[in-house]
């Protein structure tokens, strides 16, 4: 079953994404540099750059939900490399291996001049080096370090408080990382950093993001639900790959304006709704119909992924000094959606915020500590269901999940809902 | 991880290490089965008090099982507290080969050396230490050299237990001295001189499984084996005079330069250096069979693969998936078949 979207602005948003991929190919068959960028990486200094990017994982979604996937961890096989560690990358490492690229979605991604990822994990470094070593394509590594001691509620802190919980040694670091990389930008490309474009694009991606707080306050606090996690993923990610664009931030605004008037016509992406539910863990790209499959049976709606919640609590940095604001969201990005205790506690604040009935968790073989975000969740008194796959390879998908999903909605999430006698607050 | 340091310290530190033929259940539930499965055993262990009484568990940043393992123990003391693990404390040494890595690790280092004083209330030793550890490290070498000769003198096997003694470095180094004088009475081991790369090896069962097969593993690329049998800090590196002066921070200059340059492990190096550590490590092992492995789990190794293969000028055969503590040598037979 096909997901089916509603908003204007997820078709708005898809539609844009269409022309400006055709725009970018074009831009770089003409001759100008393209860069290939891990999600987590500072996207903002190519934007004030004026550098064509595309976004790995982005990628690697796209290529998911046209069910080719498996064409591109088949290439990676013959080249010798495992297909089944780190699909999320190695996806997108098929590319370069490509024989025919053209031939990809949408005309297929441009060779890169330049990758950016950050040194994460054991794998992800090896994989865009070896990327690295075709002719022409520079991969330019951001390390990730670690903290001893990190205060619990990072998502308090960030908007301005971001030293305090980052943490001096991780920002110096980065800072000093991202101040060389403006500098082999300008050599390599032979564009010029501006200070005040920098401080523009920093402002429009804290606006952007402001925009997508109201929308996910709106959300959480509004029952029933006025859409499914099916609408808002590519109404907040899409323009997320723009971040730091007039059009991103005027996006946000008009995503949050559609919310607002359907919540003020009591629309309800399900009617009838028994029972509100979590995602958590990476879109499930190559089925997100599966999203929308416990509607019409059991009333249930998928009403949170991190896609939203992250734009509103992830991003926000203020701050004098724009570097060190960059830096700040992203030397320790991914701890606030994968490691304890950051991630465990966010979690459960955002279940309480959007009156969560039940969590399903997908939990796939990358390390991601897991179990101690079941806990919390389970300690603070939601229902916790794990599927163990992998989300852009259809291997590790097995047939029983739906069943297994909707057995569980049965036997305890719907129970518990009736048994509370109101919508959960 | 920095040893010196805790020697330095007076304490007595020890290399966690699994056990593969006991369960890790309880590791399994609170790390996952994406994590690699030797460190899913030790945090089994240590929930299991297997290791008798600890005060600290250090951990370093040497790869992702590491980092989630730090992760955990200091999760479940939050969460769990019920379950008496002791404190632990991440040294948050990385490995992209910059300046701007450089200064972190100096940082890093410095932090774990003011918070080893903190723990202990005393200042730390450093020259005495580092004087110790460099005379293990030149006894090792010299036990590195009886196995790569022809025809070995020691396994592979033997030499990792000799490389991996858990003791203190005084006691390691009076035991190496004894072994190198008695290196004459070393039965000879002629068997097919294998080279073994890739997954760590934290307990002898893979060894024990290809040298049972008539192998001889002279040879290796993991951190229990050849990779921490590095140069004195000391002598010859760089900044190593600054040991002489005394100053701590001196000393925390070259100490901070030494283990930024560690590797390079399957785990924090690129497939280039890998490939390329293997080439010659290959010649100077003159190891005629080059075996990588990669447990399920630990898959950074298989990356490495191809680009190895390539700058090797003897066969090359990949074990992949393989379960912690075992080796399906299927593969290895047949290529050794078929040369």
């Amino acid at each position: 079953m096909r997901s089916v979207k509603s908003l204007a602005t997820a078709a708005e948003a898809g539609r844009h994404q269409r022309e400006w991929f055709a725009d970018l190919r074009a831009r770089v068959a003409a001759g100008e540099p393209f860069a290939l960028l891990n999600a987590d990486v500072p996207h903002e200094i190519f934007r004030t750059m004026d550098i064509p990017y595309a976004v790995s994982q982005w990628w690697a979604s796209l290529v998911t939900a046209k069910q080719r996937s498996g064409h591109y961890l088949g290439l990676v096989r013959q080249r010798g490399y495992p297909d089944y560690s780190e699909q999320y990358n190695s996806v997108t490492l098929g590319s370069a291996f490509d024989p025919e690229p053209e031939a990809g979605p949408w005309g297929g991604l441009p060779r890169p001049d330049i990758i950016v990822g950050d040194a994460s994990g054991d794998v992800t470094r090896k994989i865009f080096d070896i990327w690295g070593q075709e002719p022409g394509v520079t991969f330019y590594p951001l390390e990730s370090g670690a903290e001893n001691e990190v205060p619990a509620n990072w998502w308090e802190l960030m908007p301005h408080r971001w030293e305090e919980a980052v943490g001096p040694a991780r920002l110096d670091l980065l800072t000093a990382e991202l101040e060389n990389l403006v500098r082999f930008l300008e050599t390599t490309t032979g564009r010029r950093f501006s200070e005040s474009r920098f401080r523009e694009v920093m402002a429009l991606v804290n606006e952007q993001e402001e925009w997508n707080r109201k929308t996910r306050d709106l959300i959480a606090r509004t029952r029933p639900a006025p859409l499914s996690v099916v609408d808002s993923i590519p109404s907040v990610m899409l323009p997320q790959w723009h971040r730091g664009t007039e059009w991103a931030r005027d996006l946000a605004r008009r995503f949050y304006e559609e919310v607002r008037d359907r919540v003020d016509a009591g629309h309800a992406a399900c009617p009838g709704e028994r029972a509100r539910l979590m995602w958590i863990g990476r879109g499930l790209w190559y089925d997100m119909g599966f999203y929308q499959r416990f509607q019409e049976e059991y009333g249930a709606v998928f009403v949170w992924s991190m896609y939203l919640a992250i734009a509103a609590d992830g991003y926000v940095r203020y701050g004098d000094d724009p570097m060190r604001a960059l830096a700040a969201r992203f030397a320790a990005f991914s701890d606030q959606l994968y490691t304890p205790p950051w991630s465990s506690e966010w979690y459960v604040k955002e279940a309480r915020l959007h009156g969560i009935d039940g969590v399903v968790h997908l939990v796939s073989d990358d390390p991601r500590g897991s179990y101690f975000t079941a806990r919390a969740l389970e300690s603070a008194g939601f229902p916790v269901i794990e599927i163990h796959a992998d989300n852009v390879d259809t291997r590790t998908f097995d047939d029983d999940i739906t069943g297994r999903v909707g057995r569980w909605l049965e036997d305890v999430v719907l129970p518990r809902r009736a048994s509370s006698g109101s919508p959960s607050a | 991880m920095p040893v010196e340091l805790l020697t330095a310290a007076g304490a007595r530190a020890f290399r966690l290490t699994g056990d593969p033929d006991a369960g890790s259940g309880t590791g399994d539930r609170y790390l996952g089965l994406g994590v690699d499965p030797a460190a899913r055993s030790v945090l089994t262990r240590l929930l299991a008090g297997s290791y008798g009484h600890l005060d600290r568990v250090v951990v370093s940043h040497d790869c992702e099982a590491s980092l989630r393992l730090f992760y955990a123990l200091r999760e479940l003391r939050r969460v769990e507290p019920g379950t008496a693990l002791p404190e632990a404390y991440l040294v948050d040494l990385l490995h992209l080969p910059h300046r701007t890595t450089a200064r972190y690790n100096r940082r890093r280092i410095g932090e774990f050396a003011a918070r080893l004083e903190a723990w202990t209330g005393r200042p730390l030793d450093l020259p005495r230490a580092v004087a110790a550890h460099d005379e293990r490290r030149r006894l090792l070498a010299a036990a590195a050299e009886l196995r790569r000769a022809v025809p070995a003198r020691l396994t592979g096997r033997q030499f990792l237990a000799v490389l991996n003694a858990p003791l203190p470095v005084d006691e390691h180094v009076a035991l190496l001295r004894r072994l190198l004088d008695e290196a004459d009475r070393l039965q000879e081991h002629p068997g097919r001189r294998v080279f073994l790369s890739g997954s760590d090896h934290d307990t002898p069962h893979v060894y024990e499984a290809v040298e049972s097969e008539g192998y001889v593993i002279v040879g290796e690329d993991h951190s229990f084996g050849d990779l921490s049998v590095t140069d004195p800090i000391g002598t010859g590196g760089p900044g190593a005079s600054g040991l002489g002066t005394g100053s701590l921070g001196a000393g925390l200059d070259v100490l901070a330069e030494h283990y930024h340059r560690s590797g390079p492990t399957a785990h924090r190096a690129t497939a280039g250096e890998r490939a390329a550590h293997a080439a010659a490590a290959v010649k100077r092992c003159r190891a005629e069979l080059f075996v990588a492995y990669s447990r399920a789990g630990d898959e950074a190794p298989a990356w490495d693969f191809p680009a190895q293969r390539a700058a090797l000028d003897v066969p090359a055969v990949l074990l992949e998936r393989q379960e912690y503590g075992r080796a399906d040598l299927t593969a290895l037979k047949d290529l050794t078949c078929a040369v």
